[in-house]
């Protein structure tokens, strides 16, 4: 049996347009969805860019690809897009969300088969983590406004960026333009003004999804849906046949708990097909944790050729979501956010900056020993003040104003 | 009894003096020898001695080299390790700022 977790993703033949990165029918009996697939990156490109057009969250496509710089990865290098999920140990109805691989599954089921819908998420921070167990969608509301709870509204006073008692409908709102409460009171699932979080441990409880996504979830599911959140980071599955293994970064202080769950499956497994496992496989899948199914075990002996390898994908002419920026004006303000010497810092800055929420538009302009990081343009001094203090407050640059070169 | 003296002193005398013939003929051909020797030891030690130079030499220049090397390989790791300390606190500010 052919492992697919081998480095050297080169592949032959001509890559596929389309890959299917949300939708998926479940067979009977299977417990593995989707095909892993590869990229060729171009010039520009960063991972959280690759990860939204492709439906991913932020961890899966950094753990699939360990040592490739999340933003600023080498043109020309080839990654791996881990759209193969394992699903949750979990009731197939409704929605589930599991915690460690921070991805939700919706159920959809008709006369004649199982479809599931996946997206990734993100997810409640170490301090304030989502709670787990089982719930249902209480209410839904588009546009909603969020009100502040009492303890962000004190992180914020802190930082010196004091938040009103409500935020409307709008880019500054956290929520996004879709939010379902959950019966739990005070968690929801929403979209985000902060699409580059999804895939990160970010929030205060409450699981938010790419704006895209949040939409169809939003159409597609029906106040009194049940909601369960697991946390799985082990997750073991069928398909063909073959036993495959998807491990994740335990969530702290639940490895060894959830280490031994899964070991107890396995031993079951082994014990019903009076063969021996090997277990020196399993350890590595679960020590490298790239959050990949992996062909650990033939259930039915002779399933070589059934393992499926990852498909060549095209690289598209725009990916959907990637900020953009304006071109430079002489009209306009503009902050000075960095002068180093290395273009590699200042790209990575640009692109950090660009991919806040709401985005700040970034570039680098080079000159002759270094390279300068710069903010904008902003139509008058009070927006790239309002950036300035953004930059300070979240990022901690120390921005410089420019002002305009013409006077407009 | 002159007879035996004569004939004793003749058996003293002859070898002494076949004595001192090979003598004198061999002492030539051994120095001339010695000095061949000589000059292939003076040669040989001028040698070892070239030779011990250039390897003390070479050995000074792999030092050296080895050494530089060393410094370049730890440099790069410097430049390394602060390239990748720039990255993760760059990444860790990016992390914070996506909170709410």
């Amino acid at each position: 049996m052919k492992s697919v977790q081998e480095k050297a993703w080169s592949f032959p033949g001509h890559p596929e347009k389309e890959i299917e990165r949300n939708e998926f029918t479940v067979a009977k009996g299977e417990d593995v969805i989707g095909r892993l697939a590869v990229i060729r990156l171009e010039k520009g490109d960063t991972l959280p860019d690759i990860a939204r057009h492709f439906g991913l969250g932020i961890n899966a496509i950094s753990t699939a690809n360990p040592g490739v710089d999340i933003w600023v990865p080498e043109a020309g290098e080839s990654i791996m897009l881990p759209l193969s999920f394992i699903l949750p140990d979990a009731p197939r109805k409704g929605i589930v969300v599991n915690l460690a691989t921070m991805r939700l599954f919706q159920y959809k089921e008709d006369d004649k088969s199982l479809v599931v819908s996946t997206y990734p998420v993100g997810v409640g921070t170490k301090e304030r983590p989502t709670p787990r167990g089982q719930m249902r969608v209480a209410r839904k509301a588009t546009r909603p406004t969020w009100h502040v709870p009492a303890s962000i509204a004190e992180d914020h006073r802190k930082k010196g960026d004091p938040l009103p008692a409500e935020v409307p409908p709008g880019p500054q709102n956290p929520l996004g333009e879709y939010a379902l409460y959950l019966s739990k009171s005070g968690y929801l699932i929403h979209g985000t003004n902060k699409p580059a979080s999804i895939g990160l441990k970010a929030t205060n409880g409450c699981m938010r999804l790419y704006p895209e996504n949040v939409k169809k979830l939003y159409n597609d599911t029906p106040v009194n849906t049940p909601v369960v959140i697991v946390n799985q980071p082990y997750l073991i599955g069928q398909r063909d046949g073959v036993l495959y293994m998807e491990a994740h970064t335990p969530l702290e202080g639940s490895g060894t708990v959830e280490q031994e769950k899964v070991y107890a499956k396995l031993r079951n497994i082994e014990d019903k097909s009076a063969r021996t496992l090997d277990w020196k496989k399993v350890k590595e899948v679960q020590t490298e944790a790239r959050g990949i199914p992996v062909p650990i075990f033939e259930i039915r002996q002779g399933s070589e050729k059934e393992v499926p390898k990852p498909i060549k994908v095209e690289h598209p002419d725009k990916l959907y979501g990637k900020p953009e920026i304006p071109e430079l004006r002489l009209d306009a303000w503009y902050v000075l956010a960095a002068d180093v010497r290395e273009e590699i810092d200042a790209l990575r800055i640009a692109a950090i900056i660009n991919h806040q929420g709401p985005q700040i538009p970034a570039r680098v302009l080079s000159r002759n020993k270094g390279y300068r990081v710069i903010a904008g343009p902003f139509n008058d001094i009070s927006e790239a003040k309002d950036a300035a203090k953004r930059l300070k407050i979240d990022l901690d640059i120390d921005g410089i104003l420019i002002e305009p070169v013409q006077k407009g | 009894m002159k007879r035996s003296l004569l004939l004793i002193s003749m058996m003293l005398v002859l070898p002494v003096t076949l004595i001192g013939c090979a003598t004198s003929g061999d002492l030539e051909k051994v120095q001339a020898e010695q000095k061949l020797i000589d000059a292939k030891a003076e040669q040989a030690l001028q040698d070892a001695q070239a030779a011990k130079a250039a390897a003390d030499a070479a050995k000074l220049r792999a030092d050296e080299t080895s050494a530089r090397a060393e410094d370049a390989i730890k440099a790069a790791e410097e430049r390394e390790r602060i390239a990748d300390e720039k990255a993760q606190k760059a990444d860790a500010a990016f992390q914070r700022s996506m909170r709410k």
